[in-house]
């Protein structure tokens, strides 16, 4: 990894967490965050209301896609935030690097804070992230040497709670939008790229709860409570993004 | 192109007829053109037909919520400076800061004081109209003669006297508000957002570096150097409509050789429009589309240069004939290469049938040398070929293509974004027409 890339703070997240995620009215969405928020802090990252802007990865034959329709796969992401909504992707001077690796009921995350303008570098191999001792950094360095490059934008509102140590984290995420990205290129001047155009919206609220052990009595009721009353099938961000820009989401 | 001044338009979207009343008639009795969408679908189609001044918003809709319309309004690059003031019963902090959240400029909770709306009505507007700027119409057509024009259109009297001192030996000064002439010229404070039309069309523009700030790249000073840079700037605009209008007499070329065949006939314009469409749905800059529209138009001119027959061969090709076609990308490059000025073009009609994955012709590039505006053609091509009948197959309806052109994105051909633009395109023209039906 070059010295760029070295000041990086790094939260990896070596035990497993579960995480459901439910689709859910306005109403029962400020019912669910509520309750969350007399239980638990505001998250330091998260601030309300700022805006999310995350951009996926892909290669050119969709690996991570299928993988992850298949209900594993490593995720490769960038996420920014904004006080207001931009049109553009990277045009923070830091962005948080994800990788996040799935399995069918448990998943596991490593974030790393970077410079914006290392992100062609890091897509064109010449930054990797293999001197980090965890097998996510390896991995992700093959996705990178396979062609990822960003292929999908959401942007949301996200209010989070979290316990400390994330042993619990609870979100909501409002305005939630799919957009496509016009990813031509990983020369340096490929960023800010535009994004747009829009896929989808989604009308709803996405909430998310994500645990590590056991939930205590009032998230177990709270968990309860949300899967009688909001579907709990749902498929990833990036599962739903990836759908509508391949024409494959169900009209 | 002259300035124009015009009456404040206001689309209010508010489901309750009585408030929607109110509303409009105390809108109306303060000069205000109104019009009223029921629905945040009907407001939708106002907004994007009447481009008003301001939007007034309520947050419960019978098909949606404000905050959708809200985002849709600043989603659409066309849209997008419009502002939006939220009217709502909802006056909890989270609602507020929502809706602010979506673009909103401001979010008024009902009830509210007439006295209230009025007033923020007004300091919205006035901030609109400050980044806005004056709007640019189209002139009627005028005989030129003699000098040049210019409009110099600065807030400040003193430096717009000014400027009009320095710029009246060479410049025709035509005052602005005077509708109905040609401009050559329009100066502008440095903070003025002037809708100015796409390439060489409407006039050259300069922008006056505010007094006391630095003259930067995009900026000129307002002083005697004034006269010889605008002079510059005037020239360098007739020369780009110079070599508009050489590329407009190959293409007229390129068009002639089309019409002969009935089955593509008015195929290139299509494509052109098509890919014009898309690439300003990617946001892509006035000059790019201009590049991109006059590529798609001269994309196939190497078929000149190749035997009429086999261009017009209704049967399927063998072989050897389908190598011979798939060499006029490189002879339409070879034909244009010589005309310096149109050299942005030729990556577009020497790459339109390359794909992502490497598997097209004629250099077998991938994807990172291929650039955008090449697979925006690419694309709009592919999609107005699959609409018109061949020997072999009807013509496809615009939902089929752009399946087809999906099934080739997973397969790794077509760019995803692109096909995307143009898929969401082909939806709104859709819903579109269901509307007007």
């Amino acid at each position: 990894m070059t010295s760029e890339m070295a000041d990086r703070s790094v939260q990896p997240e070596s035990t497993p967490r579960h995480e459901d995620r439910f689709i859910a009215s306005e109403e029962l969405a400020r019912l669910a965050m509520r309750t969350a928020g007399s239980h638990l802090q505001l998250a330091h990252d998260d601030r309300p209301y700022q805006w999310s802007t995350t951009a996926y990865c892909d290669t050119y034959d969709w690996a991570i896609f299928r993988a992850a329709e298949a209900g594993q796969a490593l995720r490769l992401r960038f996420r920014e935030y904004h006080r207001t909504r931009p049109d553009e992707a990277f045009t923070s001077a830091r962005v948080w690097l994800e990788l996040k690796e799935d399995t069918v009921d448990m998943s596991r995350k490593e974030r790393f804070e970077i410079a914006g303008d290392v992100v062609p570098a890091f897509l064109r191999g010449e930054t990797d992230l293999t001197d980090v001792s965890t097998a996510l950094g390896q991995k992700a360095a093959e996705l990178v040497h396979a062609g990822a490059r960003p292929v999908v934008v959401t942007q949301y509102n996200r209010l989070a709670y979290a316990a400390p140590e994330d042993r619990i984290r609870i979100t909501a995420d409002h305005n939630l939008i799919y957009l496509a990205v016009p990813w031509t290129t990983n020369d340096d001047d490929a960023i800010p790229v535009r994004i747009g155009p829009i896929l989808a919206r989604e009308t709803d609220v996405v909430i998310e709860m994500k645990w590590l052990g056991e939930l205590p009595a009032w998230a177990e009721e709270l968990h309860g409570y949300l899967r009688q009353r909001a579907p709990a099938d749902r498929p990833s961000k990036f599962v739903v993004a990836m759908r509508h820009l391949l024409g494959e989401a169900q009209s | 192109m002259t300035i124009v001044r015009t009456e404040t338009n206001v689309v209010v979207v508010e489901d309750d007829p009585a408030s929607a009343d109110v509303l409009q008639r105390r809108l109306q009795a303060n000069g205000m053109n109104v019009s009223v969408g029921r629905t945040g679908g009907d407001g939708l189609a106002l907004i994007r037909e009447l481009h008003p001044d301001l939007v007034l918003l309520d947050v419960g809709l019978p098909d949606t919520d404000g905050y959708d319309v809200c985002l849709q309004v600043k989603s659409d690059s066309v849209t997008a400076d419009i502002p939006v003031i939220f009217l709502s019963a909802r006056g909890d902090v989270f609602d507020k800061v929502r809706g602010l959240s979506c673009g909103a400029s401001d979010y008024l909770t009902k009830p509210f004081h007439p006295a209230e709306l009025l007033a923020r009505v007004d300091a919205v507007l006035s901030q609109s109209r400050r980044v806005r700027g004056p709007r640019l119409a189209k002139a009627a057509e005028t005989t030129r003669a003699g000098r040049p024009t210019a409009i110099v259109a600065l807030a400040d009297p003193a430096r717009r006297e000014h400027g009009e001192r320095v710029l009246g030996p060479r410049f025709e000064i035509i005052p602005v508000g005077a509708e109905g002439r040609a401009v050559d010229l329009l100066v502008v404070d440095a903070d003025t957002n002037v809708a100015s039309e796409t390439g060489n069309e409407g006039p050259a523009i300069l922008r006056i570096a505010a007094a006391g700030a630095p003259v930067t790249t995009e900026t000129v000073a307002l002083n005697d150097d004034l006269a010889p840079i605008a002079d510059l700037a005037v020239r360098e605009r007739q020369l780009g409509r110079d070599v508009d209008a050489a590329a407009d007499a190959l293409i007229a070329l390129a068009m002639a050789f089309e019409s002969h065949d009935r089955s593509t006939a008015g195929h290139s314009e299509r494509v052109a429009n098509r890919a014009v469409a898309i690439a300003r749905s990617l946001g892509l800059d006035p000059a790019l589309c201009q590049t991109i529209r006059v590529g798609a138009l001269l994309r196939d001119i190497g078929n000149t240069k190749l035997p009429l027959g086999l261009v017009r061969s209704p049967s399927e090709l063998t072989p050897a004939e389908r190598r011979q076609i798939e060499q006029h990308p490189a002879l339409g490059q070879e034909l244009l290469a010589p005309f310096r000025p149109l050299a942005r073009l030729l990556p577009i009609v020497r790459s339109h049938h390359e794909h992502l994955d490497g598997s097209g012709y004629p250099d077998g590039l991938k994807a990172p040398q291929i650039p955008l505006e090449v697979r925006i053609v690419a694309v709009a091509d592919r999609f107005e070929a699959l609409r018109i009948a061949r020997p072999d197959r009807p013509a496809m309806s615009a939902d089929a293509a752009v399946q087809i052109l999906q099934q080739s994105v997973q397969r790794g051909e077509l760019d995803a974004a692109v096909v995307a633009a143009l898929a969401t395109g082909v939806r709104g023209h859709d819903r579109g027409e269901a509307a007007g039906a």
